[in-house]
């Protein structure tokens, strides 16, 4: 038993911890979870505990039902919202078969093998996920238009506002629990907020970003009210995005950064953009996989709907910040696209994925787009070069059904699931009477 | 010419060793004009060296370096036995070191010190001196004088390894003291350099840390630095550069951190933290195995215990990670599976039988067993080897075979690398260097020989390592034999069977103890095979399996005389029976069925020629009057040859083609003798002569030779009855011929069935059995669908009658290759019985991902596809007309019918789909159409399939990414 394996026994006894929830996430991003006494856990470190995967949707072949999950000891948190002692703790989970090989359903499995892919290239990859949400008055009934909880706008104070009560609850709430958090402010919809999570390894990230969905909405049912991180709740406000700074280290140095190169941009980095573009349309099912995300991406605002990279240009898909002179360690880009309702491992795998891709290639960067996309016409667009995303789940699945990157990264039984999985969703979604039609059509016809 | 008279000749110098006798005569002149009278002392104790004519060639030139003090420096030798054994041995067997005393020649005086051959120099004062040198002096000077003052220590320990024969683990020991008085006295160089604060602690690993280095190799080391600065960077690296730069004073040996957390890519120098943080969460198992070695040798000492202190306790924690048993499987293996190296042969440390066998295997067990047993805990391989000796992990005779071949094979390394003192490994050939290191090793008399004579033994005796090191100490373990020395305890046995992959360890161990207990000839003879067995066992899937089917044969044969023998004097056949054993459940049958098959395991595995197997079941049946007897002899040949294919597939490379072409030979041989057997019994029935010629049409798989293992054989009857015959009649007995011939072969017997199948006729269950060639013609000309033709592609008239064979497939030629190819609506009817099929064709439950048949861009679907092509185009292409799978799709191709992509696209579903069958017969022992979806069975077939262990999970992915690709190129091709 190693060190981290007796920290976490030790500490089950010394916070009087009741319960240990082993997480978990299935193909589609939501968060599973098993609760063990502490009296099992030994065991678990040791051979895992086994669970039946054909219950979980798109984690067995409905053939092979017990599955292992073998608990990451590195990732134990008490959940502070349990209370103090007794209290209860969680722990991240790999997914393995019954003979210990790891299991090709797990997502997390599939984020791991994209980074040491990389890693043996010598990278090691970082995100930076800037996370949107919506907060509303309770939560809302099947059918109604959901209450925003107040009428501020864009980095607005507003004194005493539920917003900013929440948010600093949260933000205490994610630091308690080992999540460190960089940056937060009132969005631009009403009700609307944003939380950056500070820059760390994507498998870090990804488990980070598992956990703060929980968290924040642990928060808003505490206080009575609701959060959700649906991409587009409403037709004319905003919608919610998780734009992701990323970047390469190699061992202690950033690969993105060249000093005195143009926008400090090493050619790593070129290629990188360059592989992000290049599979942009491809990968989209997964950056962007419900039918709601493509609302969100035509909706315009700081939504990106075509495929493009700009120094500074928040209507680009692909925006290379600002760089801060003696920060090289911060070179990044930001990729515009994902919104918070993904599978954080698997679409963190696919954009490194592209990335990698590009970098093996040695794709050429295309030329930068300056302008605010939303402004040309459709012919500059045309002269431009800039194809669209895809306007719809269903373009976004056509797409990704030819996509040969896309079935190695996320591995043939994920893919499987996943594309079935959205081409159902897609198909239920097409048949829906919306009361777009209905307020259209009944008054006059 | 000599004027010392008669003693000092070129004879006398060639006589008493020397080569160039002449040249050697007017050198030691030379030496003699210096300081007259040495030459007569001296000729005799140079004589004595490695290499006589070397070692005076560089007196001389020490002389000459010398100058005045030159007849001194001879006097001391001439004089003094003592100083002229250490000066001239290491004269003899080192260019290098000759080198260093011309540059330096006041050295010599070192070796005049007599206590040399008593008394190890401390490490303290090694270091101190080491030390000293570099004190106060500028970086380029301080460099330098490191460089001269280990060449100075190095020369004193050549000495006493070479004239006073310290243990080669000594003069490791010394060397490793050695290197870490080095490593600090660079430290201070590199401190002074950089000015760097920061504290740093140098870790030896490897050799160094083992305490067990030789004259040149790459020092290991990680470094761990309170804070990991870019000052601590700076100091490491520098520390790094002072030890591997080459000056006017050579170079010390490389400094290599490679060994640290990450590698390469790891930053060069962590904290505490930093370490113990990446052994706690990322570390290998083999890190581990490194880590064993660690050693604090120079810098901040307080912050190198700590290392030590807090990095012990993951060496011995990491038999209790998961992944354990596998990872020391993948070692055990990178243990026999040698890096290809260049001179592979001649190599000391990585060919076979070489020292990293030695060090690996001793590794290995100590991490096994030095969990629960402490005194295991030390690096160094030699005492590791006698601890586990003392505990009775290995055995006393094999354990000191193994000390005695690695020291061997150490001292000869250090004698190679002190020539020159470069970093080599492999042993050179030709006769000269031979010589010297012969001699240099005590075979005065044909020196070359002798030396690779023992170094063969050696190194044979260390390639049988396993066994004496893994494997006896098991039977030991059970076999209640009057042994010396300790045995592996009980409890030890199991977590040693454990570690090795087998399952159940406790019944393992009955099995053994069933085997090798008692005083016969064959627990005796069982005894001495199974140490390899296990062996063989543990590299198969399954080792439980594979030593229990051992027991259970041995049981049925043991009193058997030739099956021991067989066993004990052909290698190959236990080799192959273990891994039959241990993989297949469906040779293992085969075998147990009827033991006697064991023969089979020592004959030649290629597949016999058709022709050979009917001529053998021809014989054996026509030896018997009862056709149901006779059958049953076929049969047996046919169970025996079905062994030879399967453990063909199993033990040698074979393709799934190859697999497919034998089967089909031994149906259709097997069907030719059975239709004999059963006209036979029909016409003894009947009391009358056939009336009517009779053939058998191979159909589906069967047609295409592609069967596998558990396929039943597709065929059609037809028959022509003769001129005169009665219609009747004559279709009433070829059906009782029909019925006969399937009933002989599916009778209760201890052979395998072999089920014929006539669904594929016309009309299918509900059509008569057998029809005349007349009536097929009518049949066809009458109802001809296009399925129909489509499954006449794969007829293959081969068994009966000949001319009937021949004349019903010129009649079906025109059928399954229409003149025009397809009308269009034929085309739509083929997609449209796909289609239903597809909606249809999977029973429930079945993962339609991993259906070898029916799953997506499974067989069907690739075989419709290209069935598809035949029916369009056989009539323009002749390469399409063709029943087998394959050469239609080359044919295809060359006929510009199907991108090359495309095929490959095809083909590797078809095959990966086809070799997954048969693997999965070949594990579970019986028929099955999908991938088991039992865990261990499915692990079986990877590894059939030729995956790591653990990668089970990455062939199924790789499977359905095959199929997927196909699955694609079907939609293209067949859809569109």
């Amino acid at each position: 038993m190693g060190k981290q394996e007796d920290f976490v026994l030790r500490a089950l006894e010394e916070r009087e911890v009741r319960f240990v929830r082993l997480w978990f996430t299935d193909v589609l991003g939501y968060l599973k979870s098993v609760a063990v006494a502490p009296a099992e856990l030994e065991g678990a470190f040791s051979e895992g505990i086994g669970f039946d995967g054909s219950a979980i949707e798109g984690l067995a072949r409905v053939t092979e039902s017990d599955m292992l999950l073998q608990p990451d000891p590195g990732t134990f948190q008490i959940l502070p919202w349990r209370g103090e002692a007794p209290a209860t703790a969680r722990m991240f989970c790999d997914v393995a078969m019954p003979d210990g090989s790891a299991s090709y359903a797990d997502p997390r499995f599939v984020l791991k093998r994209t980074l040491s892919k990389a890693a043996e290239r010598g990278f090691t990859f970082y995100t930076h996920p800037e996370i949107e949400f919506y907060l509303f008055q309770g939560k809302p009934a099947a059918g109604d238009e959901p209450v925003p909880v107040d009428r501020s706008g864009f980095f607005d104070h507003t004194a005493q506002s539920a917003g900013s009560d929440f948010r600093r609850e949260a933000i205490t709430m994610l630091e308690n629990m080992g999540i460190s958090v960089e940056f937060s402010h009132h969005e631009g919809g009403p009700g609307q907020q944003e939380i950056d999570l500070r820059y760390a390894d994507a498998l870090s990230t990804a488990d980070n970003v598992m956990t703060f969905r929980t968290v924040v909405r642990e928060v808003a049912l505490n206080q009575g009210i609701w959060a959700s991180f649906m991409p587009k709740p409403f037709t004319t406000h905003p919608g919610s995005g998780m734009h992701t700074h990323v970047s390469l280290f190699e061992g202690e140095n950033n690969a993105f950064f060249e000093a005195g190169a143009e926008y400090q941009l090493s050619q790593t980095a070129r290629h990188f953009i360059a592989g992000i573009l290049v599979h942009a349309a491809e990968i989209s099912a997964v950056t962007n996989q419900w039918v709601n995300s493509y609302k969100r991406l035509i909706g315009g605002d700081e939504a990106p709907s075509y495929v493009c990279w700009g120094h500074n240009n928040r209507s680009a898909m692909v925006r290379v910040p600002m760089y801060k002179p003696t920060k090289d360690q911060s070179a990044r880009i930001e990729i515009r696209t994902l919104d918070a309702a993904c599978n954080p491992y698997l679409a963190f795998a696919a954009i490194l994925a592209a990335g990698m891709k590009g970098l093996e290639e040695e794709y050429p960067l295309p030329r930068e787009t300056e302008d605010n996309v939303w402004s040309l016409t459709p012919a500059e667009r045309r002269a431009l070069g800039l194809t669209m995303l895809p306007k719809n789940l269903n373009d976004a699945i056509s797409v990704a059904e030819d996509s040969e990157l896309l079935a190695e990264t996320l591995g043939e039984h994920v893919y499987e699931f996943f594309l079935r999985n959205k081409r159902a969703e897609w198909e239920e979604y097409r048949g829906q009477v919306s009361a777009f039609e209905r307020d259209r059509m009944l008054p006059v016809i | 010419m000599p004027r010392h008279g008669s003693v000092i000749t070129p004879a006398n110098l060639v006589r008493a060793g020397f080569q160039d006798g002449d040249r050697a005569a007017a050198q030691l002149d030379r030496l003699g004009e210096c300081a007259p009278g040495v030459a007569e002392p001296l000729g005799p104790l140079l004589a004595r060296t490695a290499d006589p004519d070397q070692a005076l060639d560089q007196l001389v030139g020490l002389g000459d370096a010398l100058g005045e003090e030159c007849a001194a420096m001879l006097r001391a030798v001439a004089d003094d036995e003592g100083t002229a054994m250490r000066l001239l041995s290491v004269l003899g067997l080192s260019q290098a070191l000759g080198a260093h005393l011309r540059r330096h020649p006041e050295h010599w005086h070192e070796l005049t010190d007599p206590t040399l051959g008593t008394t190890r120099p401390a490490a303290y004062a090694v270091r101190a001196g080491l030390l000293a040198a570099v004190a106060e002096r500028p970086y380029a000077e301080a460099v330098d004088a490191l460089r001269v003052e280990y060449n100075r220590v190095l020369l004193r320990l050549a000495a006493r390894d070479l004239a006073h024969d310290v243990g080669v683990d000594d003069v490791a020991a010394e060397l490793s003291d050695l290197a870490a008085g080095t490593l600090e006295a660079a430290l201070a160089v590199a401190r002074t350099e950089t000015g760097a604060e920061a504290r740093l602690a140098v870790v030896a690993m490897g050799k160094c840390g083992a305490h067990e280095l030789n004259y040149v190799s790459d020092v290991d080391v990680i470094f761990a630095a309170e804070p990991a600065d870019s000052g601590a960077t700076r100091l490491a690296s520098t520390l790094m550069g002072v030890c591997s730069a080459h000056t006017g004073e050579g170079t010390i040996w490389p400094v290599d951190a490679n060994l640290r957390p990450e590698g390469r890519q790891g930053p060069l120098v962590r904290t505490l933290e930093s370490h113990t943080g990446y052994y706690e969460r990322w570390a290998h198992t083999w890190e581990f195995q490194a880590l064993l070695k660690a050693r604090p040798v120079a810098g901040d000492a307080e912050l190198g215990r700590l290392y030590a202190e807090r990095i012990q306790p993951f060496v011995w924690s990491a038999s209790q990670r998961e992944g354990f048993v596998e990872e020391v499987q993948a070692m055990r293996r990178r243990v026999v599976d040698h890096i290809p190296a260049a001179d592979a042969d001649r190599q000391l440390k990585l060919g076979v039988g070489g020292l990293r066998d030695v060090e690996f295997a001793v590794q290995l067990l100590q991490l096994v067993h030095g969990r629960t047993d402490e005194s295991l805990r030390v690096p160094t391989t030699l005492s590791a080897l006698a601890r586990l000796i003392d505990g009775g992990y290995v055995g006393r005779d094999d354990g000191q075979q193994m000390h005695d071949g690695y020291a061997f094979l150490r001292r000869l390394e250090h004698r190679i690398q002190l020539q020159q003192l470069r970093r080599t490994q492999v042993v050179p050939d030709d006769p000269a260097s031979l010589r010297r290191l012969g001699r240099s090793l005590g075979y005065l008399k044909d020196s070359g020989e002798e030396l690779e004579k023992e170094w063969r033994h050696h190194r044979l005796n260390v390639r049988r390592l396993h066994e004496k090191l893994f494997y006896r100490p098991l039977l030991a373990a059970v076999a209640r034999l009057p042994e010396d020395g300790a045995r592996l305890t009980p409890e030890a046995a199991r977590d040693r069977l454990a570690a090795l992959g087998y399952a159940d360890p406790t019944a393992a161990l009955r099995h053994l103890e069933a085997l090798t207990t008692g005083v016969s000839r064959k627990a005796a003879i069982q005894r001495t095979l199974l140490p390899a067995m296990l062996e063989w066992f543990a590299d198969a899937p399954d080792p439980d399996a594979g030593l229990f089917g051992f027991r259970r044969i041995s049981e049925a044969l043991g009193r058997t005389p030739w099956y021991l023998g067989l066993l004990r004097d052909e290698g190959k056949v236990a080799q192959r029976m273990a891994q039959v054993l241990a993989t297949s459940r469906y040779a293992t049958d085969l075998l147990q069925r009827e033991p006697q098959g064991v023969r089979i395991l020592g004959a030649v595995l290629t597949p016999l020629t058709v022709e050979a197997i009917r001529t053998e079941m021809e014989a054996a049946a026509s030896r018997r009057d009862d056709p149901q007897e006779a059958v049953l002899a076929v049969r047996a040949i046919r169970r025996r040859e079905l062994l030879r294919i399967s453990t063909a597939d199993l033990c040698e490379p074979f393709g799934v083609a190859e697999v497919g072409y034998a089967l089909t030979d031994l149906t259709d041989a097997t069907l030719e003798v059975a239709l004999g057997e059963a006209i036979r019994a029909v016409e003894a029935d009947r009391k009358a002569p056939l009336p009517t010629t009779m053939a058998v049409v191979a159909m589906g798989r069967y047609g295409g030779g592609e069967l596998g293992y558990g396929s039943d054989a597709d065929v059609m009857f037809v028959h022509d009855p003769l001129p005169d015959a009665d219609a009747h009649q004559a279709s009433s007995m070829a059906n009782a011929v029909a019925n006969e011939l399937r009933r002989l072969l599916s009778l209760p017997s201890t052979d395998p069935p072999l089920d014929v199948d006539a669904n594929l006729r016309p009309e299918g269950k509900g059509g008569p059995l057998t029809r005349t060639l007349a009536a097929y013609a009518a049949y066809y000309a009458k109802w001809s669908h296009v399925w129909e033709s489509q499954a006449l592609l794969r007829a293959d008239a081969v068994v009966g009658d000949r001319d009937l064979c021949r004349r019903f497939t010129e009649m079906i030629d025109p059928l399954r290759y229409p003149a025009s190819g397809l009308s269009s609506d034929d085309i739509v009817e083929i997609r449209r019985i796909k289609a239903r099929v597809d909606g249809e064709r999977l029973p429930r439950g079945v993962d339609p991902a991993t259906h070898f048949k029916l799953g997506r861009g499974g067989i069907a679907d690739v075989e419709w596809t290209v069935q598809l092509l035949q029916l369009r185009h056989a009539h323009e292409v002749d390469g399409l007309r063709t029943p087998k799978t394959l050469p239609a799709l080359d044919a295809a191709v060359a006929a510009g019918l199907l991108a090359t992509g495309d095929a490959e696209a095809l083909r590797a579903a078809w095959l990966m789909s086809s070799r997954a069958r048969n693997a999965t017969v070949q594990v579970r022992g019986r028929a099955s159409d999908q991938l088991p979806r039992d865990a261990r069975e499915r692990a079986a077939v990877a590894q059939l399939l030729r995956y790591p262990a653990g990668e089970t999970d990455a062939m199924v992915n790789d499977y359905q990414r095959v199929c997927r690709r196909a699955a694609a190129v079907v939609d293209r091709v067949f859809w569109r």
